[in-house]
């Protein structure tokens, strides 16, 4: 599949958005690059995942994970982590994907600028698949277990996210560790939990972000990312006791 | 996560800027090479403390180099060690790069025997202890930004009525010429007409790595090992010289020359099977 990839000066347009929805983006030159990319295949799958219930939600990033692994990960990474890859592969081939499954995007060009031309950062719901879809194909071979790893990465997105967000965490084994480490003690509901019993701790601490937050303070002089689990392991039931009650927890280290 | 300056620490730190080691620093040279599925870093460093290198060899230290650019990357290196391959699937070099080494106490470690740190620590050095996982010295950091390496500053297009063949490969004194009858059989006007000469481009190819292959003052017998080769001066070998040597290929045989085409030209065949492809489907 070609793909022509757009020129700058797209985003937050709002002749664009009007192009885009009468259809009439591709045969306008001025707004793409002489450059033309390639790719084997280019399998729908959703991309954003805001405002439906936790079921939905889950279902449809586990659709995302399957179908980003399976499809779009062979590529040279400058293709699948660039931000004008993404969106001129959406604006292009995935109009009437898009138009049928985010309706609200006819709405307004804030819906639009929202859901179809968002930055490729960590709050971008492509970003989180693509780069949890690599780290867990990376690291696991066998399907149902990957499958199994997807669900903790949703069940744990506030952890997710806030590891993929700092440049110091966003390392495929560290993220894996952690989220293994917080599958098998089954820590997830914990780690979400709202701190009410400390009034220092600024808007909306968490258990789970309190944790990071110990590993970024403590970051180099223990070197986190680099340990291998069970030295991760230790740590961060140290840093979790700061937090809560360890021993009350019953889990076994 | 890579240092650029020197953030503090409560105990002395091998770097290239700070004091605390007399000794000297931890110095860091990184040469990238690449085909067309890999990139490969070749790493030379130094780590100028006998303290530092000791802990090293019994593994009471780990040396990591570190890959920073979407992500981080870690790899843990052996002594021996010298260069790290990572898929392109896995990295992009086309925005900015660092790469840095660093060395992470494996068990707490006491400087008593440390005699390479500056007067100052040296008075306490029996009550400095460095716990498990502390970082010990970083080096340098290496930045890369893009690669460099383009296959088609090779070739040159010409037109050529009076041509007793549709097409004819020429090897240039610095290009691989190809020369067509006429402007369609470039396929002109057409989508994707440069992708669809990318045949042409692979009998450039083989044509010039033929003659390279058989040249005797390369190699014999229709096989060279580059590693001993000169830079050519025929300007076109050199350049040829100069693509393999980047994209990791030691040696040419007549008989290999299709696998050496796929490492150095960039996916020219499937390219242009894709543009084939999209041409049916749009039904033209």
């Amino acid at each position: 599949m070609e793909i022509k990839l757009l020129s700058k000066g797209y985003k937050k347009n709002e002749q664009f958005y009007q192009d885009f929805l009468n259809d009439t983006i591709e045969s306008n030159d001025d707004y793409f690059t002489d450059e033309t990319v390639y790719i084997k295949e280019a399998p729908d799958f959703p991309i954003y995942m805001a405002k439906r219930s936790e079921d939905d939600r889950k279902q449809l990033f586990l659709e995302a994970f399957e179908t980003v692994g399976n499809h779009y990960l062979d590529s040279n990474r400058e293709l699948h982590f660039d931000e004008q890859f993404w969106h001129s592969l959406l604006v292009l081939k995935k109009r009437n994907f898009l138009l049928r499954e985010y309706p609200e995007i006819k709405e307004s060009i804030s819906n639009f600028n929202n859901i179809v031309l968002k930055s490729f950062d960590w709050e971008n719901y492509i970003y989180k698949t693509v780069i949890g879809a690599e780290y867990i194909t990376d690291l696991v071979e066998d399907e149902a277990t990957r499958k199994h790893y997807y669900e903790v990465i949703v069940d744990n997105l506030d952890l997710f996210n806030y590891m993929i967000k700092y440049e110091v965490f966003r390392n495929k084994q560290f993220v894996f560790n952690i989220l293994s480490i917080v599958d098998e003690l089954g820590l997830s509901s914990l780690l979400k939990k709202k701190i009410t019993w400390r009034d220092d701790l600024g808007d909306d601490p968490r258990v789970g972000r309190q944790v990071l937050l110990e590993f970024n303070k403590s970051y180099p002089v223990v070197m986190s990312p680099m340990l291998e689990k069970d030295e991760l392991k230790e740590i961060f039931m140290e840093y979790l006791g700061y937090y809560v009650d360890v021993a009350e927890l019953g889990v076994l280290v | 996560m890579i240092y650029k300056k020197d953030a503090n620490f409560p105990y002395p730190v091998l770097t290239n800027t700070s004091n605390s080691y007399e000794s000297g620093g931890f110095t860091l040279n990184v040469d990238l090479k690449e085909n067309t599925d890999t990139y490969r870093f070749d790493i030379e460093y130094e780590v100028e403390s006998a303290f530092l290198e000791q802990l090293l060899a019994r593994k009471q230290a780990q040396l990591f180099l570190i890959i920073q650019s979407k992500d981080n990357k870690f790899f843990r290196l052996q002594p021996d060690e010298r260069a790290i391959e990572i898929a392109k699937s896995r990295l992009s070099i086309n925005t900015r790069t660092s790469i840095q080494m660093s060395i992470q106490a494996t068990t707490d470690i006491s400087f008593r025997d440390n005699e390479d740190i500056n007067d100052f620590y040296r008075e306490f050095k029996d009550d400095i202890i460095v716990p498990k996982h502390a970082l010990l010295g970083f080096s340098n950091t290496v930045i890369f930004e893009g690669s460099s390496t383009k296959p088609f500053d090779l070739f040159e297009r010409k037109i050529d009525a009076t041509l007793k063949s549709d097409i004819k490969v020429e090897l240039g004194s610095e290009t691989i010429v190809i020369h067509y009858k006429n402007e369609d059989l470039q396929f002109a006007g057409m989508p994707m007409s440069g992708t669809l000469n990318n045949p042409y481009i692979y009998m450039g190819l083989q044509k010039a790595l033929h003659r390279f292959a058989t040249n005797p003052d390369y190699g014999d017998d229709g096989h060279v090992y580059l590693d001993d080769v000169e830079l050519p001066t025929d300007q076109l070998d050199a350049k040829l010289y100069r693509l393999m040597k980047a994209k990791m290929v030691y040696e040419l045989d007549v008989d290999s020359l299709d696998e050496v085409i796929y490492k150095i030209s960039d996916r020219v065949i499937e390219k242009y099977a894709t543009a084939v492809k999209g041409l049916e489907a749009s039904g033209d």
